[in-house]
């Protein structure tokens, strides 16, 4: 009976242990990124190591590097405001203008360099009807 | 006017539900049967009348009435008539028809065969169930009408139709096999409070529950594998995983799920633990829910979610309403459900189970702990902070590792006690091959990776431990001198645990796949025909890039020779990049898809993705990505789902 008492009072323990660390995981900048919206970087002029952003492609702002087609800048937008985007990778296939992406990466002098660039995934694609022909 | 039939009917499920509460309220004060017994009526018929709005909206698919807003959407002309049927689920209004439907079709199927059985639970299952029908047909009724006309200024000549991604047989499916997965934990919730709040638990009760469980279990299962599978083989990322809160919200309902099923069990054999499971049976229930609140509201940022409409609000509440109900009534059966037994040993078969409950509950609580952190970190200091997929890998690897010895001790353990000296005798021979195999690793391996090397070891501890247990039971019934009749006889003997174990080893065999993660290299490169590229002992020689215009889009060919390190063509592979809609003179509107080409053996995949072409310098852009053991994902995952199957088949002499 002992022994089950004193195993109940480790697994306890253990659990509590377990808590505590998941809740200052905050503190550990490997497993953490902080997301700021458009506006909110719009007035940072800090840089900022790791960032999340998400927002919509600006339209005609794509830009393909001539040299490399792996290389694209382009401009991230929500309601009135914009931030530029420099990346190196692959596209994710839904790529385009006024799709909704999220961005990963550091931004430095008013500009993110992306490390990971999706797209919203197509497994939900709520298409609207501004593509249908209309008599 | 098929559309108008579907649309009076999911009113009418509306109207009939409400009815079903006046009954059950009738009941409740004139303590009259017959009150009861319309309540029921009225229960069935709202289930009808949502299968007959489900396949109104079929049949407007079906024949392209693009008058509706959901079938010009998703649909087209064009549209081959299989992806017509699954756009039933592949739009919001359509999907929450569907989930409703499914819910109805397991609440005819637990009224007919379980409440049958169990009159006694009758009422407060007919309660909870209109509770949960009601939420639903307010939500297909008011918030996301399947059945909403376009609006009348505009005539659809053709529709939207699906977009080209989504066109695959796996995409397809695993949505609805997850949803009757998550729709079926309605009626593990249903039962447990049913029976809890009557105070009426029964041995029968845990049996039917189980038998509930696993087949919610099964579904679920094979959805989320499936899913993976989809996303490997599609969406060339590479991977199968990648901890987006919609596949969390799946994951996590799952754990509750298999904690229930094991620690049900202990209620089965001994009649204890009746709290515990309580709360695991309700939680998993609300854990879907969390999980499309989460995934339908918007407020975690997924690269899956909806942008929903006014849903987020709703969900909310009706979660809040789930978790309120269920807590009062835990508090109000707490005695009802006091059990005063209590484990003899932790080296026991309960022993066993309490902590492989334990790990599964610590694994999802660290999953939704990681999933519901962006909106935690905001509520507590405004700053919105996302965790990555190496918090999740960082503190789920060591746990499942964890989960992965205990799979293999569980079954060496006795009921009640286990001695010592037993205990050795059995751990002797997993324990040994478990050392040796790690020593292998140890010497054949050029770094030394810690999760890998335990991993191995737990691979073969458990692999040996479960097969040994399968060599003992075939030594008792090898009787008759057959190898194979003896070895069938063995397994049907005593399908539950031999279904479990077989369970067990698909998912030592999904290890061996997580395995080959740790050893996963990639590489990004430019070729123009005729060049080749050394990476990772292969040769890659692009041989030409070809294009072609098909039925429905325009194709880059390219054509890459793989040459091994003794100089032998290994495979020829053809990944290809399309254009959809290339005739459109709207450039936003074209659809470039990447189609992967993979070279996939038991010991490796070759991935290569052809993700960008240089048409006037003729350079093709490729990535190429080898990763070891994937196949084994799915053969675990296959086999997870057979031995489920196996151990759900009722068996002779048990039913009836």
């Amino acid at each position: 009976m002992n022994k089950v008492t004193t195993s109940i009072l480790i697994i306890f323990i253990l659990i509590v242990g377990w808590v505590f660390y998941l809740t200052n995981i905050k503190k550990d900048n490997s497993l953490t990124v902080r997301y700021y919206s458009i506006s909110e970087l719009a007035s940072e002029s800090n840089d900022i190591q790791k960032i999340k952003v998400g927002g919509y492609i600006k339209p005609n702002s794509i830009q393909i590097s001539d040299d490399d087609q792996l290389e694209v800048s382009f401009f991230v937008y929500q309601n009135n405001d914009s931030v530029k985007v420099n990346y190196y990778g692959i596209r994710p296939d839904l790529f385009k203008d006024d799709a909704e992406v999220v961005v990963s990466g550091s931004y430095n002098n008013s500009l993110i360099s992306a490390t990971e660039l999706q797209t919203k995934c197509a497994s939900r694609y709520e298409g609207d009807l501004k593509n249908i022909e209309k008599i | 006017m098929i559309s108008q039939i579907g649309s009076i009917a999911i009113s009418l499920a509306g109207g009939l539900i409400f009815s079903s509460f006046i009954f059950l309220a009738l009941y409740r004060k004139f303590n009259n049967d017959n009150y009861l017994q319309v309540a029921e009526r009225a229960i069935l018929a709202t289930c009808y009348s949502i299968f007959l709005a489900f396949f109104c909206l079929l049949n407007e698919l079906l024949i392209s009435n693009f008058n509706l807003q959901y079938v010009a959407q998703y649909t087209s002309y064009e549209t081959p008539i299989f992806f017509k049927v699954t756009a039933l689920w592949a739009g919001q209004a359509g999907s929450l028809l569907f989930w409703t439907f499914i819910t109805a079709l397991f609440t005819v199927c637990y009224i007919f065969t379980t409440l049958n059985k169990m009159k006694k639970l009758k009422f407060h299952s007919f309660i909870i169930l209109s509770f949960i029908f009601s939420f639903f047909i307010l939500l297909t009724n008011f918030i996301a009408n399947p059945f909403e006309p376009v609006s009348p200024d505009i005539i659809v000549q053709n529709g939207n139709g699906l977009n080209p991604l989504l066109q695959n047989f796996f995409m397809a499916i695993h949505p609805p096999i997850l949803y009757v997965g998550f729709t079926g934990s309605a009626i593990i919730f249903v039962m447990a409070l049913a029976a809890s709040i009557s105070r009426d638990i029964s041995f029968e009760w845990v049996q039917s529950i189980r038998r509930w469980s696993l087949f919610v279990w099964t579904f679920l299962s094979a959805g989320i594998i499936l899913g993976g599978y989809w996303a490997y083989n599609e969406l060339g990322w590479g991977g199968y995983w990648a901890w987006d809160p919609v596949e969390n919200s799946s994951l996590m309902p799952w754990l509750t799920l298999t904690a229930f099923i094991h620690s049900s069990m202990i209620q089965e054999k001994r009649g204890m633990l009746k709290k515990w499971n309580f709360l695991l049976a309700t939680s998993t229930y609300i854990l879907v829910i969390l999980g499309t609140f989460i995934t339908r509201s918007g407020i975690i940022s997924s690269v899956h979610s909806f942008t929903a409409e006014n849903l987020g609000p709703m969900f909310f509440t009706f979660l809040s309403m789930l978790i309120l109900y269920t807590l009062f009534w835990f508090i109000k059966r707490k005695s009802y459900l006091d059990t005063p037994d209590k484990i003899d040993s932790f080296s026991s078969r309960e022993g066993g189970f309490l902590y492989n409950n334990l790990i599964l509950i610590l694994m999802c609580f660290t999953i939704m702990w990681g999933t519901l952190f962006p909106i935690l970190s905001e509520a507590w200091d405004g700053n919105k902070i996302y965790v990555g997929a190496s918090y999740f890998n960082q503190l789920n690897i060591p746990i499942g590792l964890v989960l992965l010895f205990l799979m293999g001790i569980g079954p060496l353990l006795s009921w009640n006690n286990t001695s010592k000296s037993v205990l050795f005798s059995r751990f002797k021979l997993p324990m040994i091959l478990s050392f040796l195999s790690g020593l292998i690793y140890l010497i054949f391996s050029s770094i030394f990776q810690l999760y890998v090397f335990v991993a191995i070891m737990g691979v073969s501890f458990t692999l040996s431990s479960i097969l040994g247990e399968f060599y003992k039971s075939y030594k008792k019934y090898n009787r008759s001198s057959n190898f194979f009749s003896s070895l069938i006889k063995m397994f049907l003997s005593n399908r539950h645990q031999n279904g479990g174990y077989i369970v067990h080893i698909g998912i030592v065999l999904l290890f061996i796949g997580f395995i080959g993660r740790a050893f996963e290299v990639e590489k990004e490169f430019s070729l123009s025909p005729g060049e080749q590229i050394y990476f990772s002992n292969y040769v890659f020689k692009l041989n030409s890039i070809k294009s072609e215009a098909r039925d429905n889009h325009y194709a880059f060919l390219s054509d890459i020779d793989v040459v091994d390190s003794n100089n032998q063509l290994l495979t020829n592979l053809k990944p290809e990049k399309r254009i959809y809609f290339y005739w459109n003179s709207d450039p936003e509107k074209r659809q470039p898809h990447s189609e992967l080409d993979i070279h996939s053996t038991i010991q490796k995949d070759i991935y290569s993705i052809f993700s960008a072409y240089d048409a006037q310098k003729n350079i093709g852009y490729f990535k190429i990505m080898i990763n070891p053991l994937v196949n084994w994902v799915w053969i675990g995952g296959v086999l997870m789902v057979i031995g489920s199957l196996f151990a759900f088949w009722p068996s002779k002499g048990r039913r009836r």
